[in-house]
């Protein structure tokens, strides 16, 4: 009996060492990249060569130093336009569809599916795909439009400053509908059905049901879709570069932080001229904008987990 | 439950945003004091190429198309030395630099590299990890020119160079034959033609600013016709003139009214579009390296292609076609068998390595006398031998953050757009231009 408690102790400190082999995993991939990238910040670069240590200077070049500091307000601009639209167009549809689906309409189960399907997709796979259907000349959008007798709204999708970066939004709203449908999907049917019907007796319906009752009940989802959406869109990379390439071009047009790193950090292509000193100044900024108002979102779960 | 979740993809997803940009470069690249290059003088004992000992060599490249043609390439070479063993192991283009920096970086890598040309192959010599080779038996048969592809600040050459690029203008024969039009020889002729095959609805230049490495290859190659060639180039490049000077706006302005004789839409055309619309026919004209010729060739094999030089601006100028040196082989300084790589560097200097190589690849020789059995091939390289004038924007002006080149690019596609004018255009180059360059 005396002896119980002891082996109990014993039992539980060997636990402590079963996280260990994750941690590791976990340390080496993650933490030390993140700590690394802030090191390789405070220093000068010649090409892959590493020189002298620098202070904040890197930083202040990136936030005061022409083209840099443009490049980084333009971008950073492209990103707030990409979470904005993507908040509005991706997930409002998402939550219509949802919505659709959650009343059970006919072949919801198809759609959900059907919806849910660019997803699977690898993204490289999807920018060539849209790339192609954008292409000003055979594009299958822009033949139609013209068969259609629609030739004056036959733009040059992807060529053009003015529609680009809202073009590749749009094929990423389309790529990630799916998944907020989901999210919203689960939300709406944990919503006990007592409620609902409830405030259906009460003579509540209609759009009122949608903003009083129903928006209020799916705050959590509604949160944790914003963060991943704001996440997503702040790192905006892998959609720009397949369709537009390192430059984020035309002029700029569609570049984000994401494409304005790794064109900083690795060089546009093949001319040796990496800065992984601005581009790891410009990482670590990146890092800490995105970890701010995502910390600011999850305070806000808190509270909404409290209420 | 939902909380631990999101919390967990959330920590996830930010630290992505990090874990990214560190891996490739955690090692720190040891300082030019103790340069690895000075161990060259250890190398004597590991000659063993006299001795009859078999050595293994290893080739890295980015030309993974060419391995059928390395080999035979090899075999020829082993005629002359049976005992060096080349493996040619290429990694894919767009990944080279980044796999052969990291191995470098450890001291290890394969034993002959191709070196990218310019800045970036000097790059990689000068931080010491390439052995020089100015006293390679036949490195004096090329010129001084097609050596500065390999060659750094100090004098020191780290490549034997492998191929010229050559841009000019592709054109199709059989539209030229439908509407009665001849190679041009002056720039008026050149706008001539343009004009006919627009107005029987062919588009002149198979053309389009999407992909901004065209406009400074096109600008590369159309501009010397109008600010005169290799003279003003090397003003450029000693600093005497800058890009400013009228000559070098004029050219971009020039480069602005072609553009009536692009197609339609042509700032969303990329080019694989370009190249498209030329072996289709839809367009008769196309300004583009001869490398590009073997893709026109497989994709329409009956297509009837020649090439002409672009026609000087100037009354009784010369005409010119733009040339740059596509890359070299090198020695990597930590290779166990410099002296049996050398050995090979050395056959690539040879004739007959640049009968093999033009005739095989289909690709132009720097070394001198070499004659392509492809007609096409021929007239491009007689054009390089006579008429060629550098490509700055690769060859000089390669460097800065972001580059010269890519400033001029990007600047000349707002150009297209009417959002910046030639005068707008060159002044952002050459202010970036003097963020590095020292001439």
């Amino acid at each position: 009996m005396d002896n119980q408690p002891k082996r109990l102790n014993q039992r539980k400190w060997s636990i402590h060492l079963f996280p260990i082999p994750a941690l590791a995993i976990y340390l080496l991939f993650i933490v030390y990249p993140i700590i690394a990238a802030f090191s390789y910040s405070l220093y000068d670069w010649q090409g892959i060569k590493r020189l002298s240590f620098v202070g904040v200077s890197n930083f202040k070049k990136l936030l005061t130093v022409e083209p840099f500091n443009t490049m980084f307000q333009n971008a950073l601009e492209h990103n707030v336009i990409y979470f904005v639209v993507q908040m509005v167009v991706q997930n409002g549809f998402a939550f219509l569809l949802a919505y659709f689906i959650y009343q059970r309409i006919k072949g919801s189960g198809f759609l959900k599916v059907a919806y849910f399907l660019p997803r699977l997709l690898s993204v490289i796979v999807v920018g060539f795909l849209w790339k192609l259907i954008l292409n000003p000349t055979y594009g299958t959008l822009n033949v139609l439009l013209d068969k259609l007798g629609l030739d004056a709204l036959a733009l040059t999708w992807l060529g053009d400053p003015n529609t680009a970066l809202l073009s590749i939004i749009l094929v990423n709203c389309w790529f990630g509908v799916g998944l907020s449908l989901l999210i919203f999907l689960a939300g709406l049917q944990s919503i006990p059905s007592e409620i609902i019907e409830a405030a259906r007796l009460d003579g509540v319906k209609g759009f009122r049901m949608i903003a009083t009752m129903i928006l209020p009940l799916i705050m959590q989802p509604l949160i944790m879709i914003t963060v991943l959406t704001f996440i997503q869109s702040f790192e905006a990379f892998e959609l720009v570069y397949a369709m537009q390439g390192s430059m984020g071009g035309p002029y700029y047009s569609t570049d984000t932080l994401a494409v304005f790193f790794y064109r900083t950090a690795f060089g546009g292509s093949s001319d040796g001229s990496a800065s992984i000193g601005i581009g790891s100044a410009l990482a670590v900024v990146m890092f800490a904008l995105i970890a701010v108002i995502t910390a600011f979102f999850l305070a806000l779960t808190r509270k909404v987990n409290r209420s | 439950m939902k909380r631990l979740f999101s919390s967990a993809v959330i920590l996830l997803l930010m630290s992505a945003v990090l874990a990214a940009c560190g891996g490739n470069n955690n090692k720190e690249v040891s300082g030019s004091s103790e340069s690895p290059s000075s161990s060259s003088s250890s190398s004597p004992s590991s000659s063993n190429a006299s001795t009859g000992e078999k050595v293994k060599l290893t080739m890295g490249s980015w030309r993974t198309d060419d391995k059928a043609v390395y080999e035979k390439i090899i075999k020829e070479f082993n005629k002359q030395y049976p005992n060096i063993e080349i493996e040619f192991a290429p990694t894919k283009s767009t990944e080279y630099n980044a796999v052969l920096s990291t191995a470098l970086q450890t001291a290890s890598g394969p034993d002959i590299i191709h070196l990218r040309p310019y800045a970036a192959g000097i790059a990689l010599g000068e931080a010491g990890y390439i052995e020089p080779i100015n006293d390679l038996k036949g490195l004096d048969v090329f010129s001084k020119d097609v050596l500065a592809a390999s060659t750094g600040k100090d004098g020191k050459t780290y490549g034997v160079p492998m191929a010229l690029n050559i841009v000019a203008i592709m054109y199709n024969k059989d539209l030229f034959a439908k509407y009665n039009l001849a190679e041009p020889k002056t720039w008026d002729e050149l706008i001539q033609i343009s004009k006919t095959l627009k107005e029987n609805d062919v588009t002149p230049f198979a053309m389009g600013t999407k992909d901004s490495w065209i406009l400074s290859l096109t600008q590369g190659a159309i501009g010397p016709s109008i600010y005169g060639g290799t003279e003003f180039a090397q003003g450029l490049v000693s600093g005497q003139k800058k890009f400013t000077d009228p000559a070098y706006v004029k050219s971009l302005q020039t480069m602005k009214d072609l553009q009536e004789f692009f197609p339609d839409k042509y700032t969303g055309i990329g080019s694989e579009d370009m190249r498209t619309l030329f072996v289709t026919g839809q367009a008769a004209m196309y300004v583009m390296g001869d490398f590009d010729l073997s893709v026109v060739k497989s994709m329409n094999p009956e297509m009837n292609v020649d090439v002409f030089p672009v026609p000087s601006q100037s009354a009784g100028g010369s005409p010119t076609v733009t040339t740059y040196v596509d890359g070299s082989y090198a020695v990597n300084t930590y290779s166990k068998h410099k002296e049996e790589a050398k050995k090979f560097l050395e056959f690539t200097t040879t004739k007959e390595f640049g009968n093999l190589f033009a005739n095989e690849m289909k690709r132009v020789s720097p070394i001198p006398g070499v004659v392509a059995s492809d007609p096409l091939v021929a007239k491009y390289a007689g054009f390089a031998d006579s008429i060629s004038t550098p490509y700055v924007m690769v060859t000089n002006f390669n460097g800065g953050n972001p580059t010269t080149k890519v400033t001029l690019e990007n600047e000349m596609q707002a150009m297209y757009f009417g959002k910046k004018t030639p005068d707008e255009v060159a002044q952002a180059v050459q202010s970036i231009t003097d963020t590095w360059f020292k001439p």
